[in-house]
């Protein structure tokens, strides 16, 4: 095999006056772009213009590599840290590879009917991962995953379900990315891993959703759930929008209806929705003032203040100590419970103004009617006197 | 204790000799046809003393620079003793003064007072009239909020249409390529030092030209009678009765408007944030429509026109007749002049705007021409807001 000097030292391939067709391919790959050829991954010597003695098996000449010379190929370049240095890519590709579940089964058991690199990023004409039609840009690895993990044949043989794909894509991390196009949602390397591809235990659930879910993992480590994982009441690829029904739902799974367990998550989830209730409640209230004509700024500072204990409540419950939650309820109500004072006080207080202008005019009728008499007088008085003279 | 201190001040200022000439003021007789319109001059006297008085008030509170400029604002407004109040009052106050001064200017023109003698008088109304727009103008950025900064960066462009030095005025105006600090602070001081005291002095002046001159009457130029001693309306104290009443009723309309209308602080200036449609303020709109008409050095030109034939008008209309049913051309000039200002800023007010008439919708395009909205289109700009 030879490197990347070979590379740019070969001003003539022979290779393309049978593989035209590859060369086509090659152009807008990234490998092209970077001096990376042929014989690069297929070995041989594309400067020598007699075919079979560019296919010499003394010029390392292998042909189409199988799947572990593949890997082996891919990794002689992308685990040289040297190589890849001047690229900002890491380098642990191959040795994550070898630690995943792919990689275990192609090295360890020769199973070829796992993917290696070129399966998910393609061959001749790899782009750059941050390419958005690249297999492995964020919004398009679902599907490249969903190649395999939706074939229920082939996974009926590992022994896995099929049907990630569409609970992935239902649930709200994939409509998130779908609908909303947000790449930054977890997909299916965020939790598995790229290269090192393996399906997360229970045991590190928390630590998984945690990388994202950074609070919710911090609070969950202090409950009492933390042996269960977060996807005994959150479901792993389908996990749905997480609301306050989920206490009805999941509790009862493992807790008897009635019990004081059960009961406790009654209480967490009406005290949360309570607390929900409150903030739409005094934020159509203030939106309401607004548009009457009160100056809502004070109470729109403390809107955001009741709306940050609210949005604190999600991640606090699940310590699953409901003291935490009974707090954040009582800083809501006194919070929605002042907003609601002082508007009623503004609102009063437009009130009084608009009751202050009935002497306001009281005042200005008397004093308009006082001088309009005086007024009528003096002209009358003059009209007297003129007539008189 | 008041015979003491008469006696104290007339031992050194002779009070009979300077209470002789007031007392000949207050006294002077004024033309027989004086009516209520009469009072308009007053009326914007006392507006701008409100003016004044609000505007002190608001000083106290308010600070001149970009950063705080808005936050003092709502300040007054929220947090200080009856700031709403007098922020509603200097705001509603420039409003209707800019009426006021129009109406009295309206006033003398169709009674025709602005001919000789008192051709000065006229051309004092007029830049008094022109100076209060320029109040409103320059007073209108200093809450700094996203319509008035905008509007000022329309207004400050169209002073950039000016030919030849347009660019010049434009910066000058702005301080700056775009409106900010800078502009503010140069509009403060105009509003609050420059243009008071400018307006002050023309004031007096033009009550001075008022009182020597003496109100006009309706008789032909060179032919009017003086008013006699016992003859026509003493100033004092019948017509200031009558002023007495429009004063106090005025007052109860500044109050009013304010706790029922009062003017909306909206956002803070956001000079990368265009809102739809900007628009100059009400006084200016007519302006604005016409300019949409013309190229804009040409528009500047028509526009400059206006002012100067206003300032000219005493010699262009050189008839001898004052009553308006005698003066024919004059009247048709000013009412067309009147209905043209009141069409186009009708049009400029609803340009660009979604109206809806007799259950149909129609997109009114910049130049005022409604477009007929199909039933299903889903609405893309804002009703027409008062």
């Amino acid at each position: 095999m030879q490197g990347w000097g070979l590379a740019q030292s070969a001003p003539y391939n022979s290779c393309l006056e049978c593989h035209a067709d590859m060369a086509e391919e090659m152009k807008g790959s990234i490998h092209s772009q970077h001096q990376v050829h042929c014989q690069n991954c297929h070995g041989g010597d594309p400067a020598k213009k007699d075919q079979e003695a560019a296919k010499d098996p003394a010029t390392g000449y292998i042909g189409v590599p199988d799947k572990k010379q593949l890997v082996k190929i891919c990794g002689e370049c992308h685990a040289d840290v040297e190589a890849m240095n001047f690229y900002g890519i890491r380098t642990d590709q191959l040795a994550r590879y070898k630690t995943s579940a792919h990689g275990k089964k192609l090295f360890e058991e020769g199973n070829v009917r796992v993917a290696a690199c070129t399966d998910c990023h393609g061959y001749h004409d790899v782009t750059a991962v941050s390419d958005p039609n690249n297999p492995v840009y964020p919004l398009n690895v679902p599907k490249t995953c969903a190649q395999c993990h939706s074939d229920e044949r082939l996974m009926s043989k590992h022994g896995l379900s099929s049907d990630q794909f569409k609970k992935y894509e239902s649930s709200v991390h994939g409509k998130a990315l779908f609908e909303k196009k947000d790449i930054s949602v977890a997909q299916c390397a965020s939790c598995h891993g790229g290269h090192g591809a393996l399906p997360p235990g229970v045991k590190d659930m928390a630590n998984t959703c945690g990388k994202c879910h950074v609070n919710e993992q911090k609070y969950f480590s202090q409950s009492v759930h933390t042996s269960i994982g977060c996807i005994s009441c959150h479901d792993n690829h389908g996990v749905a929008p997480a609301s306050t029904a989920l206490y009805e739902q999941a509790c009862g799974q493992c807790h008897v209806p009635g019990s004081p367990e059960f009961q406790l998550g009654r209480n967490f989830a009406s005290m949360i929705s309570a607390s929900q209730g409150k903030l739409s409640a005094t934020k159509d209230m203030v939106k309401q003032a607004s548009i009457e004509g009160i100056f809502v700024e004070q109470e729109m500072a403390l809107l955001e203040q009741a709306k940050t204990h609210v949005l604190e409540m999600a991640p606090l419950q699940h310590t699953l100590l409901i003291e935490g939650i009974i707090g954040h309820y009582k800083k809501i109500s006194e919070t929605t419970e002042d907003i609601k004072t002082k508007i009623d006080r503004k609102r009063q207080e437009l009130v009084w103004r608009k009751l202050a202008l009935i002497p306001i005019w009281i005042f200005i009728v008397i004093m308009a009617g006082a001088f309009w008499i005086k007024y009528k007088r003096l002209k009358e008085e003059k009209h007297e006197g003129s007539g008189h003279e | 204790m008041w015979k003491r201190c008469y006696h104290w001040f007339n031992e050194r200022f002779d009070l009979p000799k300077i209470q002789k000439p007031i007392n000949d003021q207050l006294t002077k007789p004024l033309p027989g046809h004086i009516s209520w319109f009469h009072t308009l001059g007053s009326m914007s006297f006392f507006l701008f003393i409100s003016q004044v008085l609000t505007g002190i008030l608001l000083l106290i509170y308010y600070h001149p620079t970009q950063k705080e400029a808005f936050e003092s604002i709502k300040f007054i407004t929220n947090e200080v003793y009856m700031g709403w109040l007098y922020r509603q009052i200097h705001a509603w106050g420039s409003n209707l003064m800019i009426i006021i001064v129009f109406l009295h200017m309206l006033r003398t023109f169709v009674t025709g007072s602005y001919k000789k003698p008192r051709e000065i008088t006229w051309i004092l109304g007029v830049l008094l009239f022109v100076m209060t727009v320029i109040f409103g103008f320059t007073g209108y950025l200093l809450p700094w909020n996203q319509l008035a900064y905008w509007a000022t960066t329309v207004g400050t462009e169209i002073a950039g249409a000016v030919p030849f030095f347009g660019e010049f005025l434009k910066t000058f105006l702005r301080g700056g390529t775009a409106v900010g600090g800078e502009t503010l602070s140069r509009f403060f001081v105009i509003h609050v030092i420059i243009l008071p005291w400018a307006l002050f002095f023309i004031v007096i002046f033009h009550l001075f030209c008022v009182r020597y001159l003496g109100m006009s009457t309706m008789d032909k130029v060179g032919e009017e009678k003086k008013v006699k001693e016992g003859q026509g309306v003493p100033f004092f104290p019948h017509h200031v009765l009558k002023e007495g009443i429009v004063l106090f009723v005025l007052l109860g309309v500044l109050i009013t408007l304010s706790v029922f209308s009062p003017f909306e602080l909206g956002e803070k200036a956001n000079p990368l944030q265009t809102p739809h449609a900007i628009k100059p303020e009400w006084y200016f709109l007519s302006m604005y429509q016409v300019l949409k008409h013309f190229p804009k050095s040409i528009g500047i030109f028509v526009l400059g026109l206006a002012p100067l034939f206003l300032l000219i008008w005493p010699f262009l209309d050189r008839t001898p007749q004052r009553h308006p049913s005698k003066r024919p051309v004059s009247m048709t000039i000013g009412i067309l002049v009147v209905l043209s200002l009141v069409i186009f800023g009708v049009l400029g007010w609803v340009s660009e705007t979604r109206i809806h008439v007799f259950g149909k919708t129609y997109d009114v395009d910049m130049y005022g021409k409604p477009h007929l909205v199909p039933a299903q289109t889903p609405p893309v700009q804002k009703d027409i807001a008062p």
